[in-house]
């Protein structure tokens, strides 16, 4: 079968996976919609409904506290017929959306630029899974099906991050800009992928163009384009509603945190125990740690900066304020990509059956708690550390791994050797 | 990190592979016999009151005197509504409960399951507290029939003279609502659904006067006819649908009351002569161990559980010398405990294992056993996954070589530019797992299990019998038909056996080990009868085994152990079904889905390998 064949194959079964899933059960959307591992405040499908009835009754859709998302999202999904009582064309949307997003990693892998980069082959370059697999990774993934199910905005997101991260590898400056403009402008934490991207974009181009560019100039001329078109996202969005307090209603949400609705994160629990006077301090203690990840592994691995951004939506998923099983299927859908490294990772084990053990025992705790009563918070909280303990072995892990591969390359007796790290 | 090393370097020994059955046997034979040592003193507790707020038996019940003659009266009155229609009824028992000054409303509901129409109407009264502020309230059901079908007679009666009694009260710190239910599950059901606005069939009506939060419940099933009935023991009736259990406390709290203040025994599982042995503590806590796994619903009590109201029901059992004005003072002093409460039930248990009524297993204690036998299928699908990744020459050729030629491996030379290195050559070789068609099998049976489970719910009650026939015998058949159609396109290899085999039990004791959280019962149930699964392999070139494996696993097939088990109870596996689907519409029970969803695939991926092993497959 030619590649093509086989795409259109796969892109068929998922499609018809997600037809089937929600013409053949269709409780199965609201009741995921109602689940805090995928629907968080600043995602939720509900929340999107209430913003859009708002929104078409001429009434701010961020009066009453309850939307916080981006605004430009409105006039899409009022394009479409009502969710309620005609569900099938937004059902379409988001399966198309992920159909693209499907398309975009397989884009990201047909290009190599995991095993090969400017500055870095790897030694294992030729141990690697065709774009098809890694594909079908990601739309056959069930974190991928639930969050497609449950329709949270963080699909969107998620697709912008793909095609930013699938057109910098491709060098594709324009469309590379504007997914990440998108990206960011739906949910801010994207924008930490900047510093990475621009790198795999300025060594693409370099690599491709054989001669020196001025990295000076180069991010100047990205940043004020970034710059530019989110300026440009956000002066249309006010436009369309009127005032600027979407800014505060979607980003301070994101970025203060007044929303302690349970979630897959780590934040919620820790600032439901904390004493006011420190919110302040933590919250700037929590949003620095997340971002100072970007400066440390940009200047280790600057020969991989592919590696970066994949790493980083991984810290993301565990990280930000606000995460939920769509922002773990991205990073588990792009991990595959380094397949070449997966013999020198040593937890695989251990990670894969901690994510496996919680997404089940999640839920169950979850229920013990909210509906049983013979839980309290605390259990759900121990699973959702489970979780992002899980998460963040993969991302250690993989770290370990990339490092160790580049070490086999300068020292290649130590191949196979024990290592200790200092 | 040295030993870290050692460890890693162990995985490579060849010996290790052999250790996962034994491992997972011996997880198996712990887990049961762990179960076996719960009823032991040394495991179990003694039952305590938690909750200081509760102070059972604290009150002197003035329950008596002249109320025995309106009991006797409104015992006749009862007995006069035998025979008439629902709606006499229902008005006759709301006029008596106007009387005693409360507020009555009706409540009339009708589902439709299995083709049969289950329906009746609920009768309701509110006392309104007087030192109440209407924001919390306490519920005391009798049934217009008992569980066993009889006329809930002198408990209707009790119930109507209690309601007497305590309007003139002016301690009550709660509203206590006073419900008749038509029947004994399905009009408790109706009443608490509709009670907390849960989603309901157009057939339910709505309730047309509400109280506070539902902080407790106690019903009454006293099935003594107009001429009274003296019983002995005071059967006490604690689990919920889908296993659940009501508050340890509340049962502690009506025990201590019963047995130290009136003097009446308890007993509880059907444990009628409870002599306190191990043998009769054993037979307790499985009693109790299965009707938390069928999840069903045993009493009216059971459909206040899900919504976070403890609930019991009290039983009035043998021929004894106690009679209904020992019981009203039982359920006097019992409802001023919980007119005590400061705030929910929420000191003591909820996941707790009886084995007498004083004597208890905490989930602590107990919850082992249950994960034991769910890790025992984690441990063979980690020694799959493992096998399926070698390449098959190798275990022939390294069990061959001693272990000091062991080391004369094949090595590789690597070259870096100016580098060179010398690499073992197993490090390098990579054994492809091919997991697209175990996927796709594990998936397909899965939804598979979607087939029997939306049949069985939505057939008619005369259908039930055939098809539960048809089911049995094309469930038995299904693993060869689709063995052979699959073989006729391809065969499956060694390979891609052995990852359908790791897949399923991966989720199977990924499922199990989550259930024994929320229903430890069923877990484990289903876990002892799933073992085989976790011991048949693909094994070619041989006959005798596969049959044998064939044999056990028919034995241990869902629809096998529900046949065979509705034979040595007495059962007629049609009600079981009418019960199930009566459970999936009405109850909100789960256990069909654990059966159909969890059990079956498994199975029928267990039940696939041993056919792919037969001759000429």
């Amino acid at each position: 079968m030619s590649v093509q064949r086989q795409k259109l194959v796969l892109f068929g079964a998922a499609a018809a996976v997600r037809l089937l899933l929600f013409t053949a059960f269709p409780a199965l959307p609201d009741i995921l919609t109602g689940r805090v591992e995928v629907s968080t405040p600043v995602s939720s499908f509900k929340r999107l409904q209430e913003g859009l009835f708002l929104y078409n009754h001429n009434v701010s859709p961020y009066d009453g506290g309850v939307y916080h998302q981006a605004p430009l999202l409105l006039p899409i999904f009022n394009l479409l017929p009502n969710a309620t009582t005609y569900p099938f064309f937004t059902n379409l949307m988001y399966i198309i959306v992920d159909l693209m997003g499907g398309h975009m990693i397989m884009k990201l892998a047909e290009t190599g630029e995991s095993t090969s980069s400017r500055l870095y082959v790897s030694p294992r370059s030729e141990l690697r899974w065709s774009s098809i697999s890694i594909g079908a990774g990601y739309l056959f993934s069930p974190f991928t099906l639930i969050s497609c199910i449950a329709r949270p905005t963080t699909v969107f997101a998620n697709l912008f991050m793909l095609t930013a991260i699938a057109e910098a590898a491709r060098g594709a400056s324009a469309t590379f800009i504007l997914a990440l403009s998108f990206a960011s402008y739906i949910s801010l934490h994207p924008i930490l992928l900047f510093p990475p991207l621009a790198m795999l974009v300025y060594d693409v181009h370099s690599k491709r163009t054989k001669r020196s560019i001025s990295p000076i100039a180069f991010s100047v001329r990205y940043s004020l384009a970034v710059c530019a078109t989110i300026g440009g996202l956000l002066l249309v969005s006010y436009l369309l509603t009127g005032s600027w307090e979407f800014l505060v209603a979607t980003y301070g949400v994101r970025l203060l945190l007044p929303d302690l609705t349970p979630n897959v994160g780590l934040w919620w629990y820790f600032f439901i125990e904390m004493f006011d006077s420190f919110r302040g301090f933590f919250l700037g203690v929590f949003w620095l740690h997340m971002a100072s990840y970007v400066g440390g592994l940009s200047i280790r691995i600057r020969r991989q900066p592919l590696f970066v951004a994949v790493t980083m939506t991984g810290i993301f998923a565990v990280f930000q304020p606000y995460p939920s099983i769509a922002d773990s299927a991205l990073y588990l859908a792009l991990v595959p990509l380094y397949r070449h490294v997966f013999p020198l990772m040593r937890y695989t084990f251990l990670s894969s059956a901690a994510i496996i053990y919680t997404s089940f025992l999640g839920p169950a705790f979850y229920h013990l708690w909210i509906y049983a009563g013979s839980g309290n918070a605390n259990f759900f909280y121990a699973i959702t550390l489970v979780w992002s303990l899980g998460l963040s072995v993969v991302v250690v892990d993989s770290i370990y791994a990339v490092l160790r591969d580049e070490w086999e390359l300068e020292r290649p007796e130590m191949k196979g050797q024990e290592v200790r790290m200092i | 990190m040295t030993l870290l090393s050692s460890i890693l370097g162990l995985r490579r020994d060849e010996r290790l592979l052999k250790i996962p059955p034994y491992l997972s046997a011996l997880l198996v034979i712990v887990g049961c016999v762990w179960l076996c040592l719960l009823p032991l003193d040394e495991y179990s507790r003694k039952t305590y009151i938690s909750e200081n707020a509760l102070l059972p038996g604290q009150v002197h019940t003035y329950f008596g005197g002249s109320e025995h003659n309106v009991f006797r009266a409104y015992r006749h009155e009862v007995a006069g509504l035998v025979g008439k229609s629902e709606q006499e009824r229902s008005q006759k028992l709301g006029d008596i409960l106007r009387l005693a000054g409360l507020k009555v409303a009706t409540q009339k509901y009708e589902y439709d399951v299995s083709g049969r129409k289950l329906s009746g109407e609920n009768v309701y009264a509110v006392l309104q507290g007087p030192r109440a502020d209407a924001t919390e309230a306490v519920v005391m059901i009798a049934s217009w029939k008992t569980m066993n079908g009889d006329i809930n007679h002198s408990g209707v009666a009790l119930l109507l003279t209690l309601a007497r009694y305590m309007k003139r009260w002016s301690l009550w710190s709660k509203d206590v609502i006073f419900l008749i239910s038509g029947d004994s599950r399905e009009g408790p059901q109706a009443w608490v659904d509709a009670y907390h606005n849960a989603v309901l069939p157009a057939s339910v009506e709505p309730l047309t006067i509400k109280s506070g939060a539902l902080q407790g419940a106690v019903a009454i099933e006293y099935p003594a006819g107009p001429w009274g009935h003296r019983f002995d023991k005071l059967h006490i009736l604690y689990d919920g649908t889908n296993g659940q259990l009501s508050n340890l406390d509340l049962f502690n709290t009506a025990v201590q009351i019963a047995s130290n203040q009136m003097g009446i025994g308890c007993t509880l599982q059907r444990m009628f002569d409870h002599k306190n042995t191990y043998e009769e503590r054993l037979q307790t806590m499985l009693r109790g161990m299965v009707n938390q796994g069928l999840g069903h619903s045993t009493g009216p009590h059971s459909s206040f559980i899900p919504y976070h109201v403890d609930a019991i029901t009290l039983q009035t059992v043998g021929d004894g010398w106690h009679d209904e004005m020992g019981l009203g003072k039982v359920v006097e002093s019992l409802f001023r405990s919980l007119n005590n409460l400061l705030e929910h039930l929420h000191q003591s248990f909820f996941l707790y294992l009886l084995l007498q009524a004083k004597v208890f297993v905490s989930i602590g204690t107990y919850l082992p056993s249950a994960m034991l036998v769910a890790a025992n299928f984690t441990v063979t699908c980690i020694a799959l996954w493992v096998q399926s990744g070698r390449p098959l020459n190798s275990s022939k050729a390294t069990s061959a070589a001693t272990p000091g030629a062991s080391k004369e491996e094949k090595m590789v030379v690597i070259k870096e530019k100016k580098s060179v290195a010398l690499v073992p050559a197993s490090t390098l070789a990579v054994v492809e797992r091919k997991m697209f068609f175990p996927l796709a099998y594990i998936a397909a049976a899965h939804f598979l299990g979607l087939i029997p489970f939306y049949l069985f719910n939505n057939s008619p009650e005369h259908v039930l019998r055939p098809l539960f026939h048809a089911t049995t015998a094309i469930t038995l058949v299904l693993p060869i038909m689709t063995a052979t159609a699959v073989s006729q396109f391809r065969r499956p290899t060694q390979q891609e056996t052995t990852l359908i085999q790791c897949f399923s039990l991966l989720l199977l004791g990924m499922f199990l080990s989550a259930l024994a959280t929320l229903n430890f019962s069923l877990s484990f149930i289903i876990g002892v009868l799933a073992v085989p699964l976790s011991f048949v392999r693909r094994i070619p070139n041989s006959t005798v085994l596969p049959c044998l494996m064939t044999v056990i696993l028919t034995a241990v097939s869902p629809m096998m152990v529900a046949t065979l088990a509705t034979q040595h109870w007495h059962y007629d596996v049609v009600d079981l079904l009418l019960q199930a689907a009566q459970g999936w519409h009405i109850w909100g029970m789960w256990t069909q889905v654990v059966v159909w969803l969890v059990w079956f695939p498994a199975w029928f991926a267990g039940a696939s390998i041993v056919v792919w092993s037969l001759p000429g497959l």
